[in-house]
């Protein structure tokens, strides 16, 4: 003990550094918890906190008990995991080619337009989705009757089993360019002369690729996967939401969407915190889960 | 904000329909019976009116009104019949509009226990009065309100909370005779102009006829690329498929339920045999290729654009939802692609009960809160509006500017009043876009003394002013005046609208109007795309789900609560 | 940078050059994809709202109107929203960088002893919430609401971009701080000579990604600030004006019917206004990225300590 206050004066630069945001940390985010009392309760804002009526976990067996959650669940998950996995890949996969690029204009003008569709909101973008999917002179079946792969147009959005492909490839579409600009950062901390040294090995350009560039962005990878995989519930509803219908409901209804249609919709705000307290244990757990794992393999972990 | 469903046809309409009248000139100040404004206000005084000799002015004050729906900010004396209102009583408003979602809104307002002084909350008065958040108008009402005791004492009984209290003055009660819209911005069958014409405008009753007009006429242009119906499924417009076995059985638009005149029994419809019809029909159309079969996977933006495309001969939908896509068409000038209305029933002796009857909505209105700085000033504002003076300032506007009166006394507009009007900015500078509504208010269909409309959107003589020669003939065909000639007068309703009563929350029939959505939805697209020899089976399952749902809680609660306002409402008569 | 092209440069053999020629298509396909959206928003901001209903709007206006740029810029208080805007962005995305990147330094030391726990403090936070009413009220307490404050100080710190900050000093060389240190400068000057100069390029993405969450804020202004004018920020006054078209677009014309040839002067939809605001909203910001690319540049941090 002593000599840990001893080592804490004498780092007390870095103590300076951190601690008064400890503070606005305790206030602003840790303070705020309070709130999760509220479901266990069945709140009403207008009561004070005494007034409110205790009701145990019974948000929490509503939830569990409702007969659609399993399936809610399941295609959370489903495309959560799709997104996780095509949002790293293709992300790392565009960093890589724009690495590649030897016009420097060019390249810079390719990064400012591939990352314009993460400024259009989901509504507009769904909008343009559903044109583009439709059956009435959609590009895409346009396109694939011309190449004569089908023979008469698709009921895209109308069949459940395209929906969560056409979730990922729009999730994709959106985000790919700004998914790519924390990796062309970290790929400006990999030193050229090591490329120097592999170009007077003869290592070819995949070969330069897989074992300096890749490598580069390790530390960058593991703490984005660590960190987006704790997250792995919290997707959104808006794309879900619209693009969803009647016919793909039983693929495109997930966690959110059911929270807000029996918690925010009919004013119960009980259940949406007992859902948010839900998704918080799975992420904690899949985030020590993940981190431990890292360390095991002794890679760079998140903490 | 999903629950529009109901809201949707009858509220929303209302509103919406309401929200275009004019703004008035020929009032001196004041109407006749209001009550002096009292000058005892804790307004800041001082601001002594320079403009002479008349009784003494009321000070100036600005109340803060918040009101749920969405508009744009603005201070009323900003506005030619705000300013006439403030002339007469000194009270200026600064309104402010809902941006973003109402229930966050409004919770954080209890939460924080502050309110400004005057708040419409629309759909989140539940919250707003179980909150406390509005003081009790009864003894104000009584000292400062003749012409609120005058309006609304025939709902008192509807009005009073549990506790015995008025918290809130609704938008509807009825003055004088009552008036249905003219035209058509509520439910409907609607055919296009030129599937009419070619059958040489035949009497069209039942649905098997409209289909069969529709079938006809597919057939005889085979090479033309039509669509014979369309239906609107996108998100919570979804009611405009659910609805229609409803009104084709003869019911008005009620909510999820049907509710017999004599015993007040409300039964879900859901999954009845109209229903049942109602789907064979679509699933029949379906497998005769004449159903558009993007139905159930387009967006609104995508089925507005079909009907404007003059593909599509027939359809079902409030008036109000296909307005801009009717605009649309009648701008490109093209009669025959237009649509014409019908109150189309499932027999051929049914009445048709598409026109909203007289309703009172009991759980919508506007209150004084309890941060309410002057309660007094505020009510005697809202008592001064209830003039037959200031109701046709309120929304028809100013003589000469926004209505004329011809030789009989009759209130008009010249089509390029009406146009003008159309200008959302115009009829904002006027401030028809915020005193038309969302005011203690004469309700809509209300008639002043002399026989004209209160609202504009209800005088015949509007309605035809807008009307081309087409339409006067095309009318003229089927004997009527006006679209609303064409459909049945609304039979007494007493308890209606049955969607106005408010579910407990967190109770089965609460969770049912959920279950019942989800279900609908996942439902009605399968078995009306199912092929025929499939469509029992479908449906089957669909009514085995259906059954599972707390539907008869449900239906016993919106008894018990529609046996109640009934009972209320009599209570007084 | 001038380095590593050069030295690509010398002889290209037949396999790059075609990895090349593949990797152009693909860049030019990717860009029309990505591209489109905003061609088609703004081919609908510029096209009539009435005709938009018709839909098949794609590459170009069919019928050239202003009517929703007018409406949009009409509304007067444009332009002050805008300054908060901005304001807050610049104010916000620099505070915040700032704290962020020092937290990083910090937990980034190996020796520090608190290093473990406030990292774990920090990063949990990113996991859960205690939800809206106790946020709200919180805010309330600190006296914030009706203040340009609530803008800045509930968001100081971005843990996500602590996390990405930290990584990078990590890969720094460790003889770099070690020397500073020899040559006797404090923690704080090691941070601020060394350190920041270094991170450049992770400081530009955490900044882009601060200053575009900054700008696109309007929920905050819904919660804390909407019934002051004053403080309003532009994306809130689009969503005013998207809510405003919103109810005008479905509601019944003066004459109560739908009979009428022409629809009003200023007569907007949702879908066009939405357009409109998607236009102007985003331009601005997306001018950030190009103009922060020049901190991206390979070779500058290394090249930086060499020199």
């Amino acid at each position: 003990m002593r000599l840990f206050m001893k080592r804490l004066i004498s780092q007390r630069a870095l103590v300076f550094m951190t601690v008064p945001f400890l503070i606005w940390l305790a206030i602003f985010k840790y303070l705020p918890l309070w709130g999760w009392t509220i479901a266990f309760q069945n709140y009403k804002p207008a009561k004070g906190f005494g007034d409110q009526k205790w009701v145990g976990l019974k948000q929490f067996r509503f939830m569990f008990e409702d007969d659609r959650f399993l399936l809610v669940l399941r295609n959370t998950l489903a495309m959560s995991l799709i997104n996780f996995v095509l949002g790293f890949v293709t992300a790392i996969i565009l960093a890589l080619l724009l690495n590649e690029l030897r016009n420097a204009i060019f390249k810079r003008f390719v990064q400012t337009i591939s990352y314009l569709p993460h400024f259009i909101s989901w509504v507009v973008a769904a909008t343009i989705i559903q044109t583009a999917l439709s059956a009435d002179g959609g590009i895409i079946n346009i396109i694939l009757m011309n190449l004569g792969l089908i023979n008469e147009p698709i009921l895209w959005l109308g069949e459940g089993k395209y929906f969560w492909g056409i979730m990922g490839a729009s999730e994709v579409w959106k985000n790919i360019g700004w998914n790519t600009i924390i990796y062309l950062a970290a790929m400006t901390t990999i030193d050229p002369a090591q490329y120097e040294a592999a170009e007077m090995d003869g290592a070819s350009r995949l070969q330069r690729i897989w074992h300096i560039t890749l490598p580069g962005l390790r530390p960058v990878i593991i703490v984005l996967v660590i960190m987006n995989l704790g997250q792995i519930l919290e997707t959104g509803f808006e794309p879900q939401y619209l693009l969803g219908n009647g016919l793909n409901v039983d693929y495109s209804e997930n966690l959110e969407i059911f929270i807000l249609k029996y918690g925010m919709n009919l004013g119960n705000y009980s259940l949406s915190v007992a859902a948010g307290i839900f998704k918080t244990v799975i992420s904690i757990i899949l985030l020590f889960s993940a981190n431990a794992i890292a360390k095991r393999f002794g890679q760079d972990r998140l903490f | 904000m999903r629950n529009k469903k109901w809201l949707g046809s009858a509220v929303l309409a209302t509103a919406f329909a309401v929200a275009i009248t004019g703004c008035s000139g020929n009032n001196s100040g004041g109407g006749n019976n209001a009550p002096a404004p009292a000058n005892e206000g804790s307004a800041n005084a001082g601001n002594q009116n320079a403009a002479g000799g008349e009784a003494e002015k009321p000070a100036p004050v600005t109340f803060t009104y918040f009101n749920a729906t969405a508009n744009k900010d603005i201070e009323t004396n900003k506005t030619m019949i705000g300013k006439k209102l403030e002339e007469q009583t000194g009270v200026n408003f600064k309104q402010e509009f809902l941006v973003g979602d109402l229930q966050t809104k409004i919770g954080t307002m209890i939460a924080s226990n502050e309110y400004p002084d005057v708040i419409q909350p629309d759909a989140g008065i539940d919250k707003i009065l179980d909150a406390g958040a509005f003081i009790p108008l009864n003894d104000l009402i009584d000292k400062y309100g003749p012409n609120i005791k005058r309006v609304y004492e025939p709902y008192f009984n509807l009005m009073k909370a549990d506790d015995g209290n008025i918290y809130f003055l609704p938008f509807s009660p009825l003055v004088g005779e009552f008036k249905p819209s003219p035209t058509i911005d509520q439910g409907a069958f609607w055919i296009q102009n030129r599937v009419l014409k070619e059958a040489g405008y035949p009497q069209v009753k039942t649905l098997d006829q409209f289909v069969k007009l529709i079938e006809d006429y597919t057939v005889k242009h085979a090479s033309e690329d039509l669509i014979g119906m369309t239906t609107l499924t996108h998100d919570w417009r979804f009611f405009a498929t659910t609805n229609p076995p409803n009104h084709l059985a003869g019911y008005p638009n009620d909510g999820g339920v049907q509710v017999d005149v004599n015993t007040m029994e409300a039964k879900v419809y859901g999954d009845n045999d109209g229903t049942k019809r109602w789907l064979k029909t679509l699933n029949d159309l379906n497998a005769k290729g004449l159903l558009d079969k993007s139905s159930f996977v387009d967006n609104y933006d995508q089925y507005l654009a079909k009907l404007t495309s003059g593909k599509v001969l027939g359809l079902f939908d409030y008036g109000w939802q296909v307005q801009q896509a009717f605009n649309t068409v009648n701008k490109a000038g093209n009669d025959d692609l237009m649509y014409f209305p019908l109150p189309i029933v499932f027999d051929e002796n049914t009445k048709d009960q598409y026109l909203d009857p007289p309703s009172f909505v009991n759980n919508r209105g506007i209150g004084i809160t309890v941060s309410a700085k002057d309660p007094e000033r505020i009510i005697q504002f809202f008592d001064n509006l209830l003039t037959d003076e200031n109701q046709k300032l309120t929304r028809w506007g100013i003589q000469g500017e926004t209505y004329e009166v011809d030789a009989n006394g009759r209130l008009y507009r010249t089509p390029e009043q009406i146009e003008k009007l159309k200008d959302n900015d115009y009829s904002r500078e006027v401030g028809i876009s915020y005193f038309a509504y969302y005011w203690p208010m004469y309700g809509g269909g209300s008639t002043f003394p002399d026989g004209n409309a209160v609202d504009p959107g209800r005088q015949p003589e509007v309605a035809q002013a807008s009307f081309t020669d087409a339409e006067k003939e095309r009318l003229a065909k089927y004997n009527a005046k006006t679209y609303a000639d064409l459909f049945a007068a609304p039979d007494d309703r007493p308890w209606y609208p049955a969607w106005s009563i408010a579910l407990e929350q967190d109770t089965p029939a609460q969770i049912f109007t959920v279950k019942q959505t989800d279900l609908q939805k996942k439902y009605f697209a399968k078995i009306v795309l199912a092929a025929p020899d499939k469509f029992e089976s479908v449906w089957n399952d669909y009514v085995t789900e259906y059954r599972k749902t707390p539907v008869d809680e449900y239906e016993k609660t919106m008894t018990e609560e529609i046996k109640k306002k009934v009972a209320k409402i009599q209570g007084t008569n | 940078m001038a380095i590593a092209e050069k030295s690509y440069k010398r002889r290209v053999p037949i396999g790059d050059r075609i990895f090349d020629w593949f990797n152009y298509a693909f860049m030019i396909c990717l860009m029309i994809v990505t591209v489109y959206p905003f061609v088609n928003m703004l081919a609908v901001s510029l096209n009539d709202a009435s005709d938009s209903v018709k839909g098949g709007i794609y590459f170009w206006p069919r019928e050239l109107s202003f009517d929703s740029y007018k409406y949009v810029f009409d509304q007067g208080t444009i332009v002050h929203a805008t300054f908060i805007s901005v304001m807050r962005t610049v104010l916000g995305t620099l505070i915040s960088t700032f704290c962020s990147a020092m937290i990083a330094y910090a937990i980034s030391r190996p020796d520090f002893v608190l290093r473990k726990f406030v990292t774990l403090a920090f990063v949990l936070t990113m996991y859960f919430n205690g939800g809206l009413i106790p946020n709200f009220l919180l805010v309330r307490e600190l006296g914030l609401m009706n203040s340009f404050w609530v803008y800045i100080i509930p968001g100081i710190i971005g843990v996500f971009n602590i996390i990405v900050i930290r990584s990078f000093i990590e890969g720094l060389p460790d003889g770099l701080m070690e020397s500073a240190r020899i040559d006797g400068a404090g923690e704080f000057t090691t941070f601020m000579r060394i350190v920041l100069p270094l991170t450049l390029p992770v400081l530009a993405t955490t900044s882009l990604f601060t200053a575009v969450y900054q700008w696109n804020s309007w929920f905050d202004v819904f919660l804390y600030n909407s019934s002051n004018v004053e403080l309003s920020t532009l994306q809130y006054e689009l969503m005013k004006m998207l809510q405003n078209s919103n109810a005008s677009g479905s509601s019944i014309d003066p004459a109560g019917g739908f009979a009428n040839g022409s629809a009003a002067a200023n007569y907007v939809t949702p879908t066009s206004i939405r357009a409109t605001m998607t236009i102007v909203a985003s331009l601005p910001i997306i001018m950030v990225y190009p103009f922060l690319q020049r901190y991206f540049v390979k070779g500058l941090t290394l090249g930086g300590v060499k020199g």
